[in-house]
């Protein structure tokens, strides 16, 4: 540590000679990119106690210094203390790293600036009196990188004074230090780690203390090199109670590992770490980690995060349940709302086998979507959930079969004998399969809203296997078809609905407006993905189908066959003209507007591009057919003061639009853990891994999440 | 059901840079040398074949070729292995020279690799997952990778480091030589990054 003690004592002597002249004159050394203090946190050193120091080092921008895992390439940052006789040093405390992507390579280390902070502690005997002073002197060596290396280095010194009264704040750094010291990874109390070794995989679970949740997203540095690939992406799976992140091991892959240290980041903190991004992660090996995903690995290495299937299943669950009050669910399980009120006086049995008919028609009906999904993806087509509208075909069938359910519900026809003669529906068994149908209807209808909770379960999903995937799928039915199948299972519930009577007409009627709107919104749908004529095409057929339907109404009052033949021929030319063309063109909105954000184009290089510029990206993930993305568009987004906030923070918006399939979208969600959209994602210059808003979006969040950043991009170089 | 999870987790999992760990076989290359001649990684089947990462830009680099390092390295082993210099600079970097100009630097500095293979592309580095200059390769006769890693145990860029340093490339050349298997075989390399 004190390689010339003996000259350092003479020169330290000197110093001390001369010290009223050194005072607070703390030397900087500049090189050619590279800015070099050395900073104290206090103004005096107590003898005996440790007192807090660092090396700053302030970067030209891009250019960077390393951590003391370097990740790639690149050389730590060393630092010699050279310190007056009986002086200690401690190592060096080094802030949380940043992910420097080079190229095709990652290196952990500092951009802008960085104080490498380190305790310094004099001997209890050092003496106080008269204004004494202690010489400090560093020999710091850094490699500072950014399209090429140099080293360098730098001699430093600083004059401590020494004092036995409680120390006082040192204005002059505190700024820097304090900076420091918030980015030093802390002891996070009550979290739990585990690691554990799956092939080429290493896994680190962190489990937060009771009662907290963990963060929804965060990135690991292992202290040890040449571990993990740093460059290759980080998997990270959630649950309630962990964060579990999965890295690629580094060739040739380790097979044993007794402890992992390292530093997990988080954007958003982490429970009990008083606001802290970054902990101290010493993680013993756990066998029951290594083997939570043993089958998984034994099928292609695949990294199944295993805690979190319960999660993601409870997830789905709950998702499921409140599917039921979308817009488009709710009036059709309205409908079979009353259909058992108007028979809850009946047979309470028959009641049963409606509602697990009902059931037993969704939980089917979302298997087979999920299958169908999952076949076509394995088919190599880029899919994710909400694949249905990406056809303006199935739109277009919806935006029909909305419709007719709602004239139906309008009252503009019966179903009456065309419905008799086809299920018989007073029959028992035309009953059941009256549930049964409505079950699928509910599902069909139920897929463009995409719930809140249901994108982190179907995300999940696709990370899986199948057989987890299609048991999320049922689960997800399950939830949704819960309310009825209570209602049907306890017909006691339906007594406290009002009795049957006119008001129930009423009561249809009013569903019949949802239903309505959701026709206008998949109008909307169609005309952004096949132009402005598919959407008079729809309208048209539309009109056509609404005179069949009213035609086939008069019919089954006044008898005869002619009405129900040109009913439906008048319904068959409506679809027919409704019937999207093969070469629908897409339609771009005119320019933007004030009280809109400049949108720009998505493109993963775009993103790239923009942040190694030092610029903030926010990318909005949508799509025309998802309601919740155009409420948050609406509310949360194109809201004045969002806007201004924007603008002040230099924020670009990039708009990925997913509303006709995308596979480079589709893998940008997967890379984010999700598989659909709304995805809000906020990339920062010089951090690899964006920080992800909620799915529901409010002004204040995206204001209070754009407020963390430096005002305007010359605050960024902190300087 | 395994196919479908197979191809859902090669799906998530974005094919980024290989690598060759030491055990494995070579990756084959042909490129082209300073002069624009064709090198084939195949052609020298047989021999033990030293793949040396380079670029003069980098401080680490010029640490081993200012103390001289590097080139008695060379030129001890030089009978008995092929040494390949590859340099897969970008041309888009700072860093890159042109070949003639290399070619006068490795004159200057009495550098003396087998071949000096331009890999401007990267095709090569990232076959192997060279991240660093130097970043050091070891292929067998057999064309299988014995060792892959950094020069010595002294992460620098201080010349005096080299006499004091253990040169793994050297230790494992030696043990081939006595017919022994090389026994460190894998280390992290250390240097700038490529510069892809």
């Amino acid at each position: 540590m004190f390689p010339f003690p003996t000259v350092i004592r003479v020169f330290a002597l000197a110093l001390a000679a001369f010290a009223p002249a050194f005072a607070h004159a703390a030397s900087v050394v500049k090189t050619e990119h590279v800015e070099a203090e050395l900073v104290a946190d206090k103004a005096w050193a107590q003898p005996g106690k440790p007192t807090l120091v660092g090396l700053k080092l302030r970067m030209e921008p891009q250019w960077h210094t390393y951590w003391k895992n370097p990740g790639d390439s690149g050389l730590p940052t060393r630092i010699q203390w050279v310190l007056p006789e009986g002086w200690k040093a401690g190592e060096i405390q080094w802030p949380y790293p940043n992910p420097l992507p080079v190229g095709p390579l990652m290196n952990y280390g500092y951009e802008d600036e960085v104080v490498l902070l380190a305790e310094l502690t004099p001997p209890a005997s050092t003496p106080t009196g008269g204004g004494a002073q202690a010489p400090i002197r560093a020999r710091a060596e850094w490699l500072v990188c950014k399209d090429i290396c140099i080293p360098e280095n730098g001699e430093l010194d600083m004059v401590l004074n020494v004092s036995s009264a409680e120390p006082a704040a040192n204005p002059r750094w505190q700024a820097s230090i304090e900076r420091a010291r918030n980015q030093l990874p802390v002891e996070a109390p009550g979290w739990k780690y585990e690691s554990a070794l799956r092939g080429k995989t290493l896994v680190v679970r962190m489990t937060a203390p009771a009662g907290s949740a963990p963060p929804a997203q965060a990135a690991f540095f292992p202290e040890r090199e040449n571990l993990i690939e740093p460059a290759a992406p980080q998997k990270v799976s959630r649950d309630a109670h962990a964060i579990t992140i999965e890295m690629r091991l580094a060739e040739p892959a380790a097979t044993s590992l007794a402890s992992l240290k390292g530093v997990a980041v988080s954007e958003s903190g982490w429970a009990g770490s008083g606001g802290h991004k970054a902990i101290e992660v010493a993680a013993g090996a756990s066998a029951a980690l290594a083997s939570a995903a043993a089958g998984s690995v034994a099928s292609a290495g695949s990294t199944s995060a295993g805690g979190s299937t319960l999660a993601a299943l409870a997830f789905a669950f709950v998702g499921g349940i409140l599917l039921n009050l979308m817009p488009c669910v709710f009036p059709v399980l309205g409908i079979k709302v009353l259909g058992f009120v108007e028979h809850a006086h009946g047979e309470a049995r028959a009641l049963r086998m409606q509602g697990i008919a009902f059931t037993v028609g969704v939980l089917l009906s979302f298997v087979a979507l999920a299958a169908l999904m999952l076949g076509l993806r394995a088919g190599g087509t880029q899919l994710g959930w909400g694949f249905q509208l990406q056809s303006p075909l199935v739109v277009t069938l919806l935006a029909t079969l909305f419709f007719v359910l709602a004239l139906n519900l309008s009252g503009v026809f019966e179903w009456g004998a065309f419905a008799q003669s086809i299920t018989a529906s007073f029959s028992a068994k035309g009953r059941y399969a009256d549930a049964f149908l409505s079950g699928v209807l509910a599902t069909v209808v139920a897929t463009p809203c995409t719930a809140p909770f249901m994108g982190a379960a179907v995300g999940f999903t696709l990370t899986q296997d199948a057989a987890h995937a299609l048991a999320i799928f049922a689960t997800l039915g399950a939830g949704m078809a819960l309310p009825v199948l209570l209602l049907a299972l306890f017909p006691r519930l339906l007594k406290r609905l009002p009795k049957p009577g006119a008001w129930m007409e009423t009561f249809k009627q009013v569903l019949a407006f949802p239903l309505y709107a959701t026709v206008a919104w998949l109008a909307w749908v169609l005309g952004a993905q096949a132009g402005n004529d598919a959407v008079f095409a729809l309208l048209a057929g539309l009109v056509l189908v609404a005179m069949g339907a009213w035609m086939y109404g008069r019919s089954l009052h006044a008898p005869g066959l002619w009405r129900a033949a040109v009913a439906a021929i008048l319904m068959g030319c409506g679809l027919l003209v409704a019937w999207p063309g093969p070469n629908a063109a897409a339609g771009e909105g005119g320019a933007p507007r004030a009280d809109e954000l400049a949108w720009q184009a998505w493109s993963p290089e775009k993103v790239a591009e923009l942040t190694a510029a030092g610029k903030p990206v926010f990318v909005d993930f949508t799509a025309a057919w998802c309601v919740t993305c155009q409420v948050n568009k609406r509310i949360a987004l194109h809201n004045a003061k969002v806007i201004a906030a924007f603008a002040s923070h230099d924020v670009v918006a990039l708009r990925a639009d997913w509303t006709r399939q995308d596979p480079r979208i589709t893998a940008a969600l997967a890379s984010l853990g999700r598989n659909a959209v709304p995805v809000y994602a906020l990339y920062l210059p010089g951090e690899a891994s964006p920080h992800l808003l909620p799915e529901v979006l409010t002004p204040a969040l995206v204001l209070d999440e754009i407020s963390r950043l430096p005002a305007g991009s010359t605050a960024i170089s902190q300087r | 059901m395994r196919k479908l999870a197979i191809f859902l987790s090669a799906a998530l999992a974005l094919p980024a840079f290989a690598s060759a760990p030491a055990g494995q076989p070579a990756p084959a290359f042909s490129a082209t040398d300073l002069a624009g001649k064709p090198v084939n990684l195949a052609d020298y089947k047989g021999r033990i074949v030293v793949l040396e990462w380079h670029n003069f830009g980098c401080p680490f680099v010029q640490k081993h070729y200012r103390s001289g390092n590097m080139q008695s390295l060379q030129r001890k082993y030089g009978a008995d292995v092929v040494w390949l210099a590859v340099n897969s600079t970008s041309k888009s970097s700072s860093d890159y020279t042109e070949p003639a100009k290399l070619a006068s630097q490795l004159r200057g500095f009495d550098a003396a690799p087998a071949r000096y293979v331009m890999d401007d592309a990267g095709t090569v580095g990232k076959a192997y997952g060279a991240k660093t200059t130097p970043h050091m390769y070891i292929i067998d006769p057999a064309g299988k990778v014995v060792y892959n890693g950094a020069i010595d145990d002294k992460r620098s860029t201080d010349v005096a480091d080299v006499k004091t340093a253990k040169n793994h490339v050297a230790a494992a050349l030696d043990e081939m030589k006595a017919g022994k298997p090389v026994s460190v075989a894998s280390t992290a390399p250390y240097g700038c990054s490529v510069k892809y």
